[in-house]
This record gives structure tokens, C-alpha cells and sequence, in this order.
């Protein structure tokens, strides 16, 4: 069967095409708004990070994905799209889109919670009709292997940071989540505290490689609360009065803030992670969300994770739609349609 | 204006609650202060004063989280009744513009909802003229903070 998934609920405007052959997934396509050029006969990309051009952007996006996976309209069984959670205003733009290629193409519609999508990612293989997927933990030669359950999920990007425990591929139970900030948010504050620009994530990293994780003492906050709740705005905070007490930063100073920062939010991660993990009696840990693109928190992960591991690749841990298709997959087999006129968006 | 002084968190979102139960619905507070000055504790305090019970988390990366107030006791006043909690976050924001873009303005003034703004200055042009000013500002102290309330 062939998926089309849309993906408007923050900043992204993201179209994909996935084929699902007997549990067997294989991207088509799959294109992200801020990650690509398109021609201006089709009216162009806005690629500014909040702009919010979903309006803008979605028919070249919508029309790029279509041209790269090769396929028409007749070929499209499904349409699915993000519903919830993220902007009201962003999410319609998807919905809408959906509900009218649905009328139009005569297509069932299925919408999705984009939280779950994260999780669903790591059904996916990395890439665009690449290899099946190479990102297991130490079983990357085994790549076949089945997703076994029960399960512990870590959401973990900009807007979110949740723990879900999962008794089997359809089900999720929220068990955890942050109170103040997601870890993103606090990568994102904390680059902005350092003077080192947008996203926060990647530029952090960078820093953190030169510097010592242990050079200061940052909070770990709620790390040895007995709930699996979060909280990352104290950190931020204890960022901001070190730079201040410390006036001009030097280069030694500011690697080493990074490199102690990220240690305790990712300590933070791995260990609360692992905790729910004990207590579930999991046989797996799948992570997901823009975040676990970060190297230090999968290879945390990796060390101190004793049951499997998945961790989806690279380009599929930030926003996108190829994981809308894939979690769109999952209520097919149970046949959870949504008529077009009664799709509804829940922002929160 | 009242100026208050809060040493820890917990005073923070006391404060909060106090200003909670003084608010009418259709009024917009715009708050200004730097990164951990305590906006969106303050926040937390103003939605449990209304009577929220989810948890407000920050909406810097969403922009803004619209909450339902259901506690009748919480948000009745006299015959007004505060029916949305709306949380708007501009630190991401370029320009007003991007604010109306989302629609998030259509919400100032409204009536049965009142309205909480952070990063406010930079949206400052698209603001109704009686929104109340809140300014906060980073004490010595890491748990000290002044806030300023106009």
C-alpha cells in the first residue's frame, strides 16, 4: 500500500510518500519545507524558521514530494496527516490540505498524533529508499530483527519531552513528562545565553566536543524524583547566572559550559529512561524527536541501555512526514478512518 | 504599579495566583524579562490561580497553547466568566506580523478570555492599549526576583 502523509504542526511543511509492503516500509519521498529549494514557478519556499508559511509553502511541497516518489494520484491508497499536538493555525493548514485531497481522490484519511509519529519513526529505514535501517543498537548487522514488547518510548525535542510506555505496537500511556521547558527548548536558551546562534542543538554540540563535561557543576534537576516527570528550566537558569558571574567568557570557559550543559541534560534523559525501563520490565527502548539526533545522547544511550535500542536515523528524528505515513500505518490495520468532514484539530 | 520582591519559586507562583484573582475576562498582561527571569513560573502561578489543573509547559516552540478554564469557583467574577487561558510566547517571533499571521491577536480583548504574553516587546505594536505591563527582572540572587507590575 502507499501512504501519503502531510505534517503541518509547527514549524515544518512536510510531505511524504512511503510504500508499506507486508510490514516492510520503504520512503519514497519525503520533503521538509526548510530543507529544500524549490522552483519560483511553483511559488516558492519561505524558509525562515517561524514564518509560518505553511499556506505558502504546501502545494511546491506537496507537489516535490509527489514528482520524487514517482506516483499519481491513482496510485495513493491513504492520506494521512498530524491533527495533534502543536499551533492551531499551522495544523489546518495540513488538515485542510488532507480533507480535500481526500474528497478529491476519493481516498480514506487517517489522522495522526504527531508524539506517536516520532515513535513510528523507527519502523522506517533511514533515508529515502535506502537500506533497511542501520541505527539499532549493536544489532545493525540484524537489522530485521522484531520490535519486541513491552516497550518504553522517550520523546524528546523543542516542543516535547514525554515518556510513554508502550504493551504493544498500538498502544501508548503517557508515564512521564516535562513540567517547565522541553530539552530542546533548554539547548536552544542556553546557545542563546553562550551567544552561538539557532537551533541551539547542533551548535552546543559542536562546543561541547572541545570542552570538559565535568568543568561545571550544572543541576540535574528532578533526576532522582520518584515520577518520571522532567524539568530543564532550572538548568537554563544556572547557566545564565554562571555566565554572569563569570563577565567575559573565554573560549575554555564557553566549551566547557557547553560541554558540562549537555552532559546533564542527556544524564538526565538516559537515566530517567532507563529507571522507567527497570520498572516497566521492558524489552525495548525506542527513542524519538528531534533531540536524539544528538550524538552524546545516543551514544549514553547506547553504553547504558541493557535490553534493544532503536534510535531512528539522523533525518528522520526531527520533524517530517515519512513518520506521519508510518504511524498512519498502524491504524490502517485497524481500520481507523476518519471521514474528511470530521477531522478535527486538538492543539494541545 | 506594585513592585514585589519573590525569593524562590514557590513565591513566584504565589504571586501569580494573586494576580489571578484579580483578573477580568478580556484582559491581555504582557510580560518583559530576560531568559530565566521567571515568566513562565509566574505564568504557572496566574493558571492555577484560574483554576488549571494541566500542566503549562512552555510555548516558546509552538508559539502559543490555548487552555480551557473550567473551575466556576476559580473564574467566576460576579457575572463574568474567564472561559480561556491564552499563553503566547514571541521569543522565536521576528516581527508582530508573524503574531497575526497565526491568528494568536484575534484573542486580545476577546470576551471569556484572558490573555498572558511573553517576550512581549517585541510584539509591542500590536497590543491593546489597556494591556497591563509586567516586568521582570533577574535579583542577585539565583532565586531572587524584582517584578514590576503596571
Amino acid at each position: 500500500m502507499i501512504i501519503l502523509g502531510i505534517e503541518t504542526s509547527c514549524d515544518e511543511t512536510a510531505v511524504a510518500v512511503i510504500k508499506v509492503d507486508r510490514g516492510n516500509f520503504k520512503i519514497l519521498s519525503n520533503v521538509v519545507s526548510s530543507q529544500i529549494a524549490i522552483h519560483a514557478k511553483f511559488g516558492g519556499i519561505v524558509p525562515e524558521v517561524a514564518a509560518r508559511n505553511h499556506l505558502k509553502n504546501m502545494l511546491p511541497v506537496l507537489n516535490q514530494a509527489l514528482i520524487k516518489a514517482k506516483v499519481n494520484q491513482k496510485k495513493i491508497d491513504y492520506i494521512a496527516v498530524t491533527n495533534k499536538p502543536g499551533l492551531i493555525t499551522s495544523l489546518l493548514v495540513g488538515t485542510e490540505t488532507a480533507k480535500v485531497l481526500s474528497y478529491v481522490w476519493k481516498k480514506p484519511l487517517i489522522t495522526v498524533n504527531h508524539l506517536k509519529a516520532h515513535i513510528y519513526a523507527n519502523w522506517l529505514p533511514s533515508g529515502v529508499g535506502g537500506a533497511p535501517a542501520s541505527h539499532r543498537n549493536d544489532r545493525a548487522e540484524a537489522p530485521d530483527l522484531p520490535i519486541k514488547f513491552p516497550s518504553i518510548g522517550l520523546i524528546v525535542s523543542g516542543g516535547h519531552t514525554e515518556l510513554i510506555y508502550m504493551k504493544d505496537k498500538f498502544s501508548f500511556k503517557n508515564i512521564g513528562q516535562t513540567l517547565d521547558d522541553a530539552a530542546g527548548e533548554a539547548f536552544d536558551k542556553v546557545a542563546k545565553i553562550l551567544n552561538l546562534g539557532y537551533p541551539g542543538g547542533p551548535v552546543i554540540s559542536k562546543m561541547a566536543t572541545k570542552g570538559k563535561p565535568d568543568a561545571f557543576d550544572f543541576p540535574r534537576g528532578m533526576i532522582n524524583s520518584k515520577d518520571f516527570n522532567f524539568s530543564f528550566s532550572g538548568i537554563k537558569t544556572s547557566v545564565l547566572y554562571k555566565v554572569r558571574g563569570l563577565k567575559k567568557l573565554s573560549v575554555k570557559q564557553k566549551t566547557g559550559i557547553a560541554a558540562s550543559f549537555e552532559k546533564a541534560v542527556v544524564d538526565v534523559l538516559v537515566k530517567k529512561t532507563i529507571d522507567a525501563a527497570t520498572k516497566y520490565k521492558v524489552k525495548t527502548i525506542l527513542l524519538g524527536g528531534g533531540v536524539t539526533a544528538n550524538k552524546l545522547l545516543r551514544n549514553e544511550m547506547k553504553k547504558n541501555v541493557n535490553v534493544d535500542l532503536l534510535i531512528p536515523s539522523f533525518n528522520l528524528c526531527t520533524d517530517n512526514a515519512a513518520i506521519i505515513a508510518a504511524a498512519a500505518y498502524f491504524k490502517i490495520l485497524k481500520k481507523d478512518f476518519t471521514p474528511w468532514s470530521e477531522v478535527k484539530v486538538e492543539p494541545n | 504599579m506594585s513592585k514585589h520582591i519573590t525569593t524562590s519559586e514557590k513565591q513566584t507562583i504565589a504571586l501569580g495566583k494573586k494576580i489571578a484573582s484579580g483578573l477580568k475576562d478580556g484582559e491581555v498582561l504582557a510580560l518583559t524579562g530576560d531568559l530565566g527571569a521567571g515568566k513562565t513560573t509566574l505564568i504557572k502561578g496566574i493558571a492555577q490561580g484560574l483554576g488549571i489543573k494541566k500542566i503549562i509547559t512552555s510555548p516558546t516552540f509552538v508559539l502559543m497553547k490555548v487552555y480551557q478554564v473550567n473551575s466556576p469557583k476559580a473564574s467566576r467574577r460576579g457575572v463574568i466568566y474567564i472561559r480561556q487561558f491564552v499563553h503566547i510566547d514571541c521569543y522565536r517571533t521576528k516581527s508582530p506580523q508573524e503574531i497575526v499571521d497565526i491568528g494568536a491577536d484575534e484573542y486580545f480583548g476577546d470576551k471569556n478570555t484572558v490573555v498572558v504574553i511573553e517576550w512581549a516587546e517585541k510584539i509591542k505594536k500590536i497590543l491593546p492599549r489597556q494591556t497591563k505591563k509586567i516586568l521582570l527582572e533577574l535579583g542577585n540572587n539565583q532565586n531572587t526576583r524584582i517584578i514590576n507590575i503596571t
